[in-house]
């Protein structure tokens, strides 16, 4: 009898202890705090996807050597989605409901972004990332940020301000626009014959082409007979290789060539080498801006890979990470619908600058143009951010 | 560029026609020999055109020691076309991720001294590194062609594929021949590879968009059959070409993948007799 009563007595310590142990704040924060997502890691976005990755990574390697984010280290979960936009939509409901994961992070590229988007709306996940140009924040997501965005829609702006700024009679006269046939192409034209219109410069060749691009000697042709003096080439790395290529055999030499998402990866200044210079193009962040961090990471990305400044989307996904955490500090807790709350009414400090974001989840429009010269990206506008003077117009070919 | 996607295709022909394999892999080991072509550029200077001569043999050994330890056991099964895809496909797979861990993902593009050089023929624009692959590819296409139709094992290749009892009866060593015939169609794939690396950039991935249109010029070409596959390409290079000159730029896809259609409607064989 008394045996059986110790033995009861015993048992119910140990559970009032374990229970105890479990319910002691200092248990839950020595679990890491996890984000998971995916990222395209294999098939044809992996190239700038391993850098969203890259980013990533240094930024979790450096918050978690000053302690984490609310004194929990973070770590990742990072599926990889083959580059298959409805492949993310699976892993960000994986994450969510099966690994159960504190935060979710932004994805790559547009497509993927914009299918998450409303998977994070559904479950009330804050979701940071690129986003899928200006259709997918005019859905209603409240949850959703372009923290910083890629905006097709931004994306020449800075040019055409730089193009502005141009006494008139030195600017080109009549364009050629060739765009890539689906959405990023799309949004990158959008505001083009606008632009054009406004600067008088008359747009004589508008065409759109499937991917793959099998040949460009024909839009060069075109291009060279239509007597066009700038070239607006809305594509990927590989139909932007070949357009560039086929201007250079064809001896085209028009006084700007204005490039879309080819050319702001490595690979554009590696594989082309002095072809590559003089293009155009803008940007939504760059390693040389002024703000707090870029230094930072152009030392590690130099010691690291030998690079002379960080690639475009390394800074992408190490700026989204720290919009996401910022969001966590500011509103001090895990709750997602806190981080949204202080997210959409407080300013983020990120390597992309000061962001502000409106109902859409949007900063106000950021976009710098940018010219490689001498294989950098140089930043050309705006005028104060200036890296080196714009090559214009462009020189013969080599 | 229609001579390129035969080279290419021709390899993939074969061993469709002749062992009834459908090879998935084989665009990724084309790729393979464009990697291969784009490092000894890069490190020795050397020309992509005579890396083939480094490629084609390390490609054929790799494919004949495939099929002797991958292939040969799949030929025994009730549906091989099926499981052939099957393993293939799981081929492509660790080839890819194998070019991923070697290469990295970076896009690569072929650069010689040439790489820029044009011939004005009149109207008509001849870049070098197409005429390069045009040649290229015209070679390897007479090659494969002169090999099959006047060596003694192109004849037993023949042979295997259309009376393979006959064949064994007359002293053809079907698993030897068989293992030739799919090296050779790797090999060739491998000429294939620095064709198209010569015209498109790359990256590990590639393969599967190459793999498209080897689908494309064996069905329009009819299976297992060399010229067909040769005239398909050329017919699918001539129809791009004519379209992007006189058509908008967004109807080329849209017309080549429309007459692939028209053809399995109306010649489901293909536009040429199927015959090695």
């Amino acid at each position: 009898m008394i045996q059986n009563v110790i033995k009861k007595a015993l048992l119910l310590t140990l559970a009032i202890c374990v229970a105890l142990i479990i319910a002691h704040p200092a248990y839950a924060e020595d679990k890491p705090i996890v984000i998971g997502g995916s990222l395209p890691l294999t098939g044809k976005f992996a190239e700038t996807a391993k850098w969203i990755e890259k980013g990533m990574k240094f930024w979790a390697d450096e918050v978690n050597a000053k302690g984490g984010i609310l004194g929990r280290k973070v770590e990742f979960i990072i599926y990889d989605d083959e580059s298959d936009a409805k492949k993310a939509v699976t892993f960000a409901e994986k994450a969510i409901t099966v690994d159960k994961v504190d935060l979710l992070f932004g994805g790559y590229p547009g497509t993927a972004a914009r299918a998450v988007m409303p998977v994070a709306e559904k479950h009330k996940y804050v979701y940071v990332s690129m986003g899928g140009h200006m259709k997918s924040f005019q859905q209603g997501y409240t949850y959703s940020f372009g923290g910083p965005p890629l905006m097709g829609e931004w994306w020449y702006e800075g040019f055409f301000q730089y193009m502005k700024a141009m006494p008139a009679d030195q600017r080109p006269k009549r364009a050629a626009v060739y765009t890539m046939n689906n959405p990023i192409g799309a949004s990158a034209s959008s505001t083009l014959a606008g632009w054009l219109q406004k600067l008088g410069i008359e747009m004589v060749i508008n065409e759109k082409y499937n991917l793959p691009l099998p040949d460009a000697t024909p839009l060069i042709v075109k291009s060279k007979q239509m007597n066009t003096d700038i070239l607006f080439s809305n594509g990927f790395f590989a139909d932007g290789v070949m357009t560039l290529r086929a201007a250079k055999a064809l001896d085209y030499r028009p006084k700007v060539i204005v490039q879309a998402i080819g050319s702001v990866i490595p690979a554009w200044v590696k594989e082309l080498g002095k072809d590559g210079d003089y293009i155009f193009s803008g940007t939504a962040l760059h390693n040389k801006l002024n703000y707090p961090g870029n230094d930072k990471l152009n030392a590690y990305i130099k010691k690291k890979f030998g690079l002379p400044g960080y690639p475009v989307y390394f800074g992408f996904g190490y700026a989204w990470m720290q919009t996401l955490s910022q969001g966590v500090e500011g509103a001090k807790s895990l709750d997602q619908t806190k981080i949204r709350d202080w997210l959409k009414s407080n300013t983020v400090n990120n390597i992309a600058g000061p962001m502000s974001f409106d109902e859409k989840g949007l900063p106000a429009p950021i976009n710098f143009c940018t010219q490689i010269i001498n294989g950098q990206v140089e930043l050309i506008w705006p005028k104060e951010v200036r890296t080196a003077e714009p090559v214009y117009p462009r020189p013969a070919w080599k | 560029m229609g001579s390129v996607y035969a080279l290419l295709g021709i390899g993939f022909s074969l061993s469709w026609g002749v062992m009834k394999v459908i090879n998935i892999s084989h665009a990724a080991f084309g790729l393979i020999a464009a990697f291969l072509a784009y490092t000894l550029l890069q490190a020795w200077g050397l020309d992509p055109i005579l890396s083939i001569a480094v490629s084609v043999p390390l490609l054929f050994f790799a494919a004949c020691f495939i099929y002797r330890f991958l292939i040969t056991p799949i030929t025994q099964a009730k549906e091989v076309i099926v499981s052939s895809m099957i393993l293939t496909f799981g081929i492509a797979i660790i080839l890819e991720n194998l070019m991923l861990l070697i290469w990295s993902p970076d896009p690569r593009v072929l650069t010689t001294s040439y790489t820029s050089k044009v011939i004005i023929v009149g109207p008509f624009y001849f870049q070098y590194p197409r005429l390069a692959g045009f040649l290229m590819a015209s070679m390897g296409v007479g090659i494969i062609q002169f090999f099959l139709k006047l060596t003694y094992t192109g004849k037993a290749v023949r042979a295997a594929w259309q009376q393979p009892d006959a064949a064994q009866l007359y002293g053809v060593n079907l698993k030897r021949i068989s293992m030739i015939t799919f090296g050779l169609a790797v090999a060739s794939a491998g000429a294939g590879g620095v064709c198209m690396a010569y015209l498109y950039s790359f990256e590990p991935h590639t393969h599967s968009l190459w793999l498209i249109y080897l689908f494309l010029v064996v069905i329009v070409g009819g299976v297992g059959n060399v010229l067909g596959a040769a005239s398909a390409g050329l017919i699918i290079g001539v129809i791009t070409g004519l379209s992007l000159a006189f058509l908008p730029y967004q109807w080329v896809n849209l017309l080549t993948f429309g007459l692939l259609m028209i053809i399995l409607i109306l010649r489901p064989q293909g536009l040429f007799q199927s015959e090695v």
